[in-house]
């Protein structure tokens, strides 16, 4: 974003189209999965932090290592484990001696980057997943008595596998809220397959180049919240959170305020992203299921009928009249 | 485009969308309306239902303006036309272009620009149908039809029904008819200078014509209302009769102020218009049979009668006198005069010492050539009558010529013998009556 000026920051047109240019930088990297790299897109525009549930192998390391590319922001990633330490994310005080005596002195742990891949975090202790909540929330971190900022843009990409439950430790309700969307990675085409192999086990690595700068990511994040939305739209957009208060045998929880709050600010995001300054109905019925899935808490029948939360909210969705 | 000229674009949007609205709502409350308008046809073919055509018009009437009001309480306003019209592929960039129209800011101003260019460049994709589906439309039509057939096909419901309805309105008026005149009647009886056989007089007429007003009300066929007619019709003329008799007595008296004696002279003359009416409304046959009857005795009859029930009335022996039930010839029906279940002899009536009122006297129609007449009524033989329900003639047993005779003679000379008719009258009864032998 060095060549940008001030100008161009704050030209909305311009910044939506380095945006997109942004999105189609990944997609070289990444064959398929593009509902995923939009979403993840999505979430960095509008700050918000992502859970991506899917099976070993899908590239969500190297996902969020393009990403880091092309937007030229700092990766660390985290492999949660059972034995791993909240020091261990967040950074530690150690004493530290010189010439003037002994004193405590704050190292920073892997947290303290722009992009955090939080890999398999369901595998560590809720002691440690909990470590997580306040840098996801307040993008600062406590140790001791005092308070570390993270550097901005923060962004928290969290990985869990779906299968192995053995030795997991599920996220609590909390602390899933914190998390802007949960995307589902589904497995590739053949097609897909086919072309992820090419790419990765070839010679030839996909030249992957820098976009834009952090600068220009919050730019664009202060452009994206001041989309104006329709009174139609908005009421819209509420009454499907709404609903999932609404007595039904399949929801145990609906979504929380948070969620509405969520739902609004990716439907923008998504504007933005499409060129548009303004928030369709169709922005909001897509984002719905990345920010409603991990909000709603399934009743004992939807589980025994095999209901999942994409089935509630479609059926929420299409109950919510013709738009 | 400019900013007024976007707004002018979603004015007219506006405009057609109420309009169609409009007349999807209209076609929708009609085509109700129009399936209620038949069923009440269809219910008019099978019980008798007058009202049908009008009720049809009232529910048809009522649906266009549910229709109406329906559209006012719904109609579009400038927000959900831009709504309506992001339905064309806009995602929602006019309705947020319309409700920032006013808004400042770098972003606002851009998306509203954007809405305006997108609008001009894909105009042509607004389209607004005003007309329903033709199929609404074709439906409509054909309920349309079904109801118009319905209302113009004749019916034996429908005749009875229009019988019916003629009978209450016939019903009605001469019930109002009768009420003015008790009315009147109801304010000579608060006159407080008049006697007590007056005051008997008046509320015996008051009676009288009340029992009119309720078989009036109690009619079912014409043929009961024209019964009833004739019955009112005799009552206005010996009401007539009586009143003048009365204002004459009251004025001669000089005890009651001249404006209630001009009062009854003047109801006096206008029940005698009313019996005019009556004749000229149909009932002519009858009152010409009367008439008829009365060049030879009957017409004759009445009027002295008529003097004698004055006669009685202020000997205080009753109003009606023996001659009155003479005139029902063989008696059909000539006992009591609140209703026509008289037993015909005429017994009783005849003495004048009766306190109900003779009301009514009738003979068979056209005796000499009635089809429901059977014997020689001129020879003094018995003769059979039939009930035909279309003439004078009420049920009643019949008697013989003689029987007939002979009883009102009998009271005639009980009366003569008990001083009830005027000096002078005796032989000229005597002699009426031996001419019957």
């Amino acid at each position: 974003m060095g060549e940008l000026g001030n100008n161009g920051l704050q030209d909305p047109a311009y910044m939506a189209q380095r945006i997109a240019a942004c999105e189609r930088e990944i997609q070289k990297g990444i064959i398929g999965q593009q509902e995923i790299i939009r979403q993840v897109m999505l979430a960095m525009l509008t700050g918000g932090n992502v859970l991506l549930e899917g099976m070993p192998g899908l590239g969500k390391t190297r996902l969020v290592s393009i990403i880091g590319k092309v937007f030229d922001l700092s990766f660390k990633r985290i492999q949660f484990t059972p034995d791993l330490m909240p020091s261990d994310v967040t950074g530690t005080n150690i004493i530290i001696k010189n010439e003037r005596g002994s004193a405590f002195s704050f190292v920073r742990g892997p947290i303290f980057a722009n992009l955090i891949l939080a890999d398999e975090i369901n595998r560590a202790t809720p002691k440690t997943q909990s470590a997580l909540l306040e840098a996801m929330q307040e993008h600062t971190v406590t140790v001791g008595n005092d308070s570390h900022a993270l550097t901005e843009p923060f962004f928290v990409l969290a990985t869990q596998n779906p299968i192995e439950n053995e030795g997991t430790y599920p996220l609590p309700e909390a602390q899933l809220d914190r998390f802007m969307f949960k995307i589902l990675v589904r497995f590739p085409s053949k097609e897909e397959l086919k072309e992820i192999v090419t790419l990765t086990e070839g010679s030839q690595e996909p030249d992957i180049t820098k976009q834009m700068d952090s600068e220009g990511l919050l730019a664009a994040r202060a452009l994206v919240n001041q989309i104006p939305i329709a009174e139609a739209v908005m009421d819209y957009l509420l009454d499907i959170v709404m609903q999932t208060h609404v007595a039904n045998p399949y929801i145990k929880e609906g979504a929380s305020p948070r969620a509405a709050q969520a739902l609004i600010r990716a439907s923008r995001a998504k504007a933005f992203l499409e060129g548009r300054f303004n928030v369709s109905f169709q922005d909001v019925k897509e984002t719905a299921f990345p920010v409603l899935r991990h909000r709603i808490l399934l009743s004992f029948d939807a589980i025994s009928e095999g209901m999942t939360e994409d089935n509630i909210i479609q059926k929420i969705l299409e109950g919510n009249g013709k738009r | 485009m400019s900013q007024r000229a976007f707004v002018k674009i979603i004015q007219s949007c506006c405009l057609r969308l109420n309009a169609a609205v409009f007349l999807k709502k209209t076609v929708f409350f009609l085509s109700i309306g129009t399936g209620v308008g038949i069923l009440l046809q269809a219910i008019a073919f099978i019980i008798p239902f007058y009202y049908v055509k009008f009720c049809t018009v009232v529910v048809l009437i009522f649906a266009l303006l549910t229709a109406m009001i329906r559209t006012f309480l719904k109609r579009k306003n400038m927000e959900q036309t831009a709504l309506a019209i992001d339905r064309f592929g806009f995602e929602e960039r006019i309705v947020t272009a319309y409700e920032n129209l006013e808004k400042e800011g770098k972003l606002v101003e851009l998306q509203r620009a954007d809405a305006i260019k997108q609008l001009q460049t894909q105009h042509d994709k607004i389209r607004i149908a005003i007309l329903p589906p033709w199929k609404h439309l074709a439906g409509l039509t054909g309920l349309f039809a079904v109801l118009i057939i319905l209302a113009l096909m004749p019916s034996a419901m429908k005749e009875r029904a229009q019988e019916l309805h003629n009978i209450k309105e016939e019903a009605r008026n001469k019930t109002e008819e009768v009420q003015e005149v008790l009315e009147t009647l109801e304010k000579f009886s608060q006159e407080q200078d008049l006697t007590v056989a007056q005051q008997a007089v008046l509320q015996e007429m008051a009676e009288s014509l009340q029992a009119s007003q309720e078989e009036f009300q109690q009619a079912s066929n014409m043929e009961m209302i024209k019964a009833a007619s004739q019955k009112l019709e005799y009552k206005y003329e010996s009401a007539a009769n009586e009143l003048a008799a009365l204002a004459q007595s009251l004025q001669n008296g000089a005890t009651v102020s001249s404006v209630t004696v001009e009062s009854m002279q003047a109801l006096s003359e206008k029940l005698q218009g009313m019996r005019g009416t009556e004749l000229a409304q149909g009932n002519a046959g009858q009152s010409g049979n009367t008439k008829e009857t009365g060049q030879g005795s009957t017409s004759n009859n009445q009027n002295e009668d008529g003097q004698n029930g004055q006669s009685g009335n202020q000997n205080g022996t009753g109003q009606n006198g023996a001659g009155q039930s003479g005139q029902s010839g063989d008696g059909v029906n000539g006992s009591n005069g609140q209703g026509d279940q008289g037993d015909g002899s005429g017994i009783g009536r005849g003495t004048g010492t009766s306190s109900t009122p003779h009301d009514y006297v009738s003979i068979p129609n056209e005796i000499a050539e009635s089809e429901n007449l059977t014997g020689n009524a001129v020879d003094h033989d018995a003769s059979e009558y039939f009930h035909a329900q279309n003439g004078l003639s009420w049920k009643g047993t019949h008697m013989s010529h003689e029987a007939v005779i002979g009883s009102y003679t009998q009271n005639a000379y009980e009366g003569i013998a008990a001083g009830k008719y005027p000096n002078g009258m005796e032989e000229i009864i005597k002699e009426y009556f031996s001419n019957f032998n």
